[in-house]
């Protein structure tokens, strides 16, 4: 048959379906404007730090820095400023710019923190050559002398400061007041990618920093002229043992590559909310299809009936869900631009400085819009093409043609289909076949076949369930209630698959709530069981403190114990590792280590202290010595001293910070610090004395045992929150969806409305109707919701390891609000189908055959 | 001219209207008018396209009797009923039912007298299929949040002759059954009048037969009454009167008809 007359059967159909077209491709737009979006954000974000990385290291020719023995090199070793000269006098070389990179916070004129929302605030010291690392001065001049700095124009501008103005700036030597000596941007930009900026000359940055002679990295450029690669070879002859030196396009890979993998992470984790909600959508899609064909069946028969053959009416269908898909698809790419656009707005609202990136749509993104969108239209109208295929001719001739009926061979597929996605996703959780790939693959599609079987055996429950719901209703709303029930559970199938959208949304935040409160109830255990410290101290932004912090808290009659917690990547036995480290004199007094063997001695005596389950698998015991690695290669032994039981908080290895510092040649930073109050002092004195030993630097964040708790609590809470806010798109879909199955459904019953409205329905008895039908479908969906996502996050809380969830709980508050937020989104729902309904004319109604 | 919704009795109108005596007397065997129109036009389309459906209908059906509509199909006999029956508004003139014009009356109350004082009964899909045929009786009682006159309904449903299948869906009903249930719905609420439309058409003679006895003995026996359009001369000599309708205008108005003399007229009419 012609594609031609398929082709304008399906137009016609389109187009005399215009608002349900409209509806089903509103679900397509949405799915892929999310998805789009996902890979929007990602690609712009990566394209803005390339373009950041690429300016910073314009210039560069050559990097001379440590080797190191594994790892990302994210703990390199300094190298010393002698170098320096060394290399100045090779042959080739221009200029040779030894370069000091630190924490620099800048306090505003009203004396506050500079706020970067969680981008980093960095120090760095001045080329003193602005045809090196793409420093542009945009204000005054590069920073000259001990009280000089000059900072990223973006964060005066926001701040309002001015050159010439005096500000502070907190670095490892504490709180200091400099002249802005000039105002910087990079490249073309004034900002760098929400960062902020502070730079000194290179003799006030290794002050400040405390780095002595020793910088972070040489950067060298050659003469022109000369070949890069043969003035490399000298360099290298001349280097002594342990340093490197790669080329300026390697380096700005490398630096490109480590933020890439986190935004990686980040365009994932946005990636699997883009499916979540395509997935939802094809459910949507699908039923909307399966609903209209099945009311259009008359119609395809009649088709059949003057000749049409089984293919064509096939075929018009299958090009009708194309063309609409097509055109979805191509709006559904703009939208995801536009999605792109709130995430950042969004996530920048919630405060995390985003920068403001340029939008990147890669041909990769609009091959995976089309395969998403066009794929799932027509994989979603499939089946129900066939359906239609199939009609007989003579189906014109019968009066009624219902939803099939829920067949038990349907049920038994459903049942194996939950069954094998239940066990995939165990495999994926628990046994990991193939490490993070296994994981995804097993437990995503698990999930999903999961959400397939549950969707449809939910059918079978739909009618007793949605009867027992719909009790209640009937005995408060009267006949409207009543009627609502009935209609609930007259097509189980319908209302199974339009409550599924739901239900799969909310198993999702069903499970994320289980797994929260898990990790939530285990994290206060431990807090309790293992932390005796009556202080946490930390950086507000995560950047860690500088040593003398700890010095100064140590220097208080009001605390009894101060230790500081520091970690460093070793490898033992080929197993890269981490070794904690902390006061080894006082941490019997912060935490509750529970020692099983020898003593916390052994840290002060330069040893080791095991957790017993690594000393099981090490092999060792008390007495026994370990050999590990560190980054830079240098290898050494040390005495096991101690076996404890409490990994918790002290992790698997720990030795003492001087320990630490005697083999580790790093600038020293530490993670947080925990303190204890001395016996018998007056706990709001001493409260107040520790925290007036910090006044003055703003960004340390001093908690008692309980503000810490609580705070670790926010964050899982907003954890929490931001998952349900990602699957608000997938939820809003669904309630989409239901108002439509509702709507389509009105429109089937239009004949019986009409009936009703003449025998004396009222409009408001008949929105009720409608109302409450769409409440009970959609409780429905969030009941089934709930069990599934429970039993996911069930599993999920139980395959985390025992040190992050030990044992499952619950949070029933949340779980009512479910159910409320269904009954709500039940209304929602059902604000257009009962608008219509309620809008019929009576008469146009019952003239309706 | 402006009507008074509520008493019909004060329009400036001939014979037909009913007063308000009358009303007092409906529960004695005096003939009064149930419903009603006065000069009623109902016009569809505009300038070539225009359709008069009603052109100038003045009709008063009578309290206690069965009466029926004929006519050529297009001829405006469901126009007629849906107008009287408050589910349709004329283009002008007037409709009545009972002592209530129904041109005053909002949306809201017009369906409150659907509910308490018309029942009507359609071709076919008259019930709601998800509910009893018990269920579909009470509907507008339940409706209304009523109980209605148990007596009554109890004589009503046993004049049904469902028995046991009264607890029984729609769908598990023959079309003569549905439609007797249809019948007992209208007459349940005790309607002032029943509007029908072609109550037998889907039916086959034997069926349509139990329906229009069934309709007689409501009129005869439970003193209802009942307004039906029919096509068929023989359900028509069910009737106690025949109004006879052509191009929207009552050409013919037979009392206690016979199906011969139906027939008559009608082939008459025909041309
Ligand atoms: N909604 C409408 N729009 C336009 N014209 C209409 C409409 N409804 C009815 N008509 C016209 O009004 C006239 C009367 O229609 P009506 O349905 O009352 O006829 P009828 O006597 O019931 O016919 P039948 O015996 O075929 O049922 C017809 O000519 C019809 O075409
Ligand atoms: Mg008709």
């Amino acid at each position: 048959m012609s594609v031609r007359s398929s082709t304008l059967l399906a137009r016609k159909s389109l187009r005399a379906r215009l608002g349900r077209t409209i509806a089903i491709a509103a679900t397509v737009v949405v799915g892929v404007s999310f998805v789009v979006g996902s890979f929007v954000l990602a690609d712009s974000l990566r394209a803005t730090f390339d373009n950041l990385f690429a300016e910073v290291n314009e210039g560069i020719d050559l990097e001379i820095r440590s080797a190191v023995a594994f790892g990302d090199g994210a703990n390199r070793d300094p190298v010393p400023l002698a170098v320096a000269d060394t290399v100045r006098g090779v042959d080739g070389v221009d200029a040779v710019v030894p370069l000091v990179q630190g924490v620099a916070q800048i306090i505003t004129p009203d004396g506050d923190l500079v706020s970067t929302g969680g981008a980093p605030t960095i120090g760095t010291s001045w080329a003193g050559d602005d045809s090196i690392g793409g420093l542009v001065l945009r204000d005054g001049s590069f920073p000259a002398g001990a009280d000089q700095v000059a900072i990223d124009k973006a964060t005066a501008d926001r701040e309002s400061i001015g050159v010439g103005e005096r500000v502070e700036v907190i670095t490892e030597i504490g709180r200091r007041t400099y002249t802005v000596s000039g105002l910087v941007g990079l490249g073309n930009t004034d900002g760098f990618a929400g960062a902020s900026l502070a730079l000194f000359d290179l003799d006030t940055a290794l002050a400040v920093f405390d780095r002595g002679d020793r910088v972070d990295v040489i950067d060298v450029t050659v003469v022109d002229g000369a070949d890069v690669a043969t003035v490399q070879g000298r360099i290298e002859a001349v280097l002594p043992d342990g340093l490197e030196v790669i080329t300026g396009e390697q380096v700005a890979e490398e630096t490109a590559d480590a933020v890439g993998g986190f935004i990686d992470v980040f365009g994932t984790g946005l990636l699997i909310f883009a499916f979540i909600t395509a997935f939802v959508s094809a459910f949507i899609i699908n039923n909307v299809f399966a609903i209209t064909i099945g009311q259009r069946l008359r119609e395809l028969a009649l088709l059949r009936a003057v000749g049409a053959s089984a293919r064509q009416v096939r075929r018009m269908i299958v090009v009708e869900a194309v063309v609409m898909s097509i055109i979805a698809t191509a709006i559904g790419i703009v939208g995801g631009i536009a999605v792109a656009r709130l995430i950042v707005a969004l996530f920048n609202a919630a405060g995390l400085g985003f920068p403001d990136s340029g939008t990147v749509l890669a041909p990769r993104t609009i091959i995976i819009a089309a395969i998403v969108g066009i794929g799932i239209t027509v994989v979603s109208v499939l089946v129900p093409a066939r359906r239609a295929g199939r009609i007989p001719p003579v189906a014109a001739l019968r009066p009624e043609l219902g939803f099939a009926a829920i067949n038990t061979r349907r049920l038994v597929g459903a049942a194996i289909v939950t069954v094998l996605g239940a066990i995939s996703f165990a495999i994926g959780l628990f046994v990991r076949p193939g490490g993070s790939w296994g994981l995804a693959l097993f437990a995503g599609g698990g999930a999903l076949l999961l959400f397939l079987g549950t969707a449809s055996m939910s059918a079978a429950v739909a009618k007793p369930v949605t009867s027992a719901l719909g009790w209640p209703i009937a005995k408060l709303f009267g006949t409207p209630g009543a009627l609502a029930r009935q209609n609930a559970g007259r097509a189980p199938r319908r209302t199974a698959a339009s409550a599924a959208a739901l239900m799969i949304g909310v198993a999702l935040v069903s499970a994320a709530a289980v797994f929260a409160a898990s990790l939530r109830d285990t994290f206060v255990r431990t807090l309790d069981r293992a932390v005796t410290a009556d202080y946490v101290i930390s950086d507000s932004s995560f950047q860690g403190l500088a040593p003398s912090v700890a010095e100064t808290l140590r220097e208080l009659p009001e605390l009894s114990a101060v230790s500081p917690f520091r970690a460093i990547p070793v490898e033992i036995d080929g197993d890269t590792t981490t070794i904690g480290a902390v006061d080894g004199a006082s941490i019997e007094q912060l935490l509750n280590l529970r020692l099983i063997e020898g003593s916390v001695d052994g840290l002060v005596d330069g040893g080791l202290l095991v957790n017993e389950d690594r000393a099981d698998e090490l092999g060792v015991g008390v007495g026994d010595r370990i050999e590990f690695m560190l980054a830079n290669g240098d290898v050494n032994t040390l005495d096991v001293g101690g076996i404890y039981a409490e990994s918790a908080v002290a992790g698997n290895l720990l030795m003492s910070i001087d320990t630490l510092e005697s083999i580790n040649n790093q600038p020293p930073r530490d993670f947080f610090l925990v303190a204890r109050l001395a016996d018998g002092v007056d706990a709001r004195l001493a409260d107040q004395a520790v925290r007036a030993a910090v006044a003055d630097l703003p960004q340390v964040e001093v908690q008692t045992n309980a503000e810490f708790r609580r705070q670790q609590e926010d964050q899982i809470n907003q954890l929490l929150i931001v998952i349900t806010a990602l699957l608000l798109f997938a939820i809003t879909i669904a309630i989409v969806g239901i108002s439509i199955t509702l709507a389509l459904s009105v429109f089937e019953r239009t004949r019986e409305i009409g009936l009703l409205r003449a025998v004396g329905m009222n409009r408001r008895q008949l929105r009720r109707t409608v109302r409450w039908e769409a409440v009970i479908v959609s409780v429905f969906g969030a009941l089934v919701g709930i069990v599934l996502g429970t039993l996911i996050g069930i599993a999920l809380a139980t395959a985390v390891p025992d040190n992050i969830i030990d044992s499952v709980s619950f949070s029933p508050g949340i779980t009512v609000f479910i159910v409320i937020a269904a009954v709500i989104a039940g209304l929602f729902a059902a604000l257009y189908p009962s608008f219509k309904a309620s809008k019929m004319s009576v008469l146009e109604a019952i003239a309706t055959e | 001219m402006r009507m008074d919704p509520s008493t019909p009795a004060s329009a400036a109108t001939p014979g037909d209207a009913p007063g308000e005596a009358a009303v007092a007397a409906s529960t004695t065997a005096t003939v009064t008018t149930a419903a009603g129109t006065i000069d009623a036009h109902k016009l569809y389309g505009h300038d070539e396209s225009l359709v008069r459906a009603l052109d100038g209908v003045t009709v008063g059906f009578e309290r206690g009797r069965f009466s029926a509509i004929m006519g050529p199909s297009g001829s405006g006999k469901s126009t007629l009923l849906h107008c009287l029956a408050g589910l349709d508004t004329l283009s002008s003139g007037a409709v009545y039912i009972g002592e209530t014009y129904l041109a005053n009356l909002s949306d809201k109350e017009l369906t409150e007298l659907r509910r308490t004082k018309v029942g009507f009964i359609f071709q076919a899909f008259n019930l709601i299929p998800t509910l009893s045929a018990n269920e579909n009786i009470m509907l507008p009682m339940m409706l209304g949040g009523e109980s209605g006159d148990a007596d009554w309904i109890a004589q009503v449903i046993d004049a049904v002759g469902l028995g046991d299948r009264l607890t029984h869906r729609p769908s598990e009903l023959s079309g003569g059954q549905q439609q007797r249930v249809a019948v007992a719905r209208a007459l349940a609420s005790k309607p002032q009048i029943i509007f029908a439309d072609e109550p037998t058409g889907n039916l086959d003679s034997r069926a349509g037969t139990e329906i229009l006895e069934f309709m007689q003995r409501a009129v005869a026996e439970l003193h209802q009454t009942i307004v039906m359009v029919t096509h068929d001369p023989i359900a028509a000599s069910y009737a106690d009167r025949v109004v006879f309708l052509a191009d929207g205008r009552v050409v013919d108005d037979l009392a206690d008809p016979t199906p011969e003399v139906i027939f008559d007229r009608m082939r008459n009419l025909g041309d």
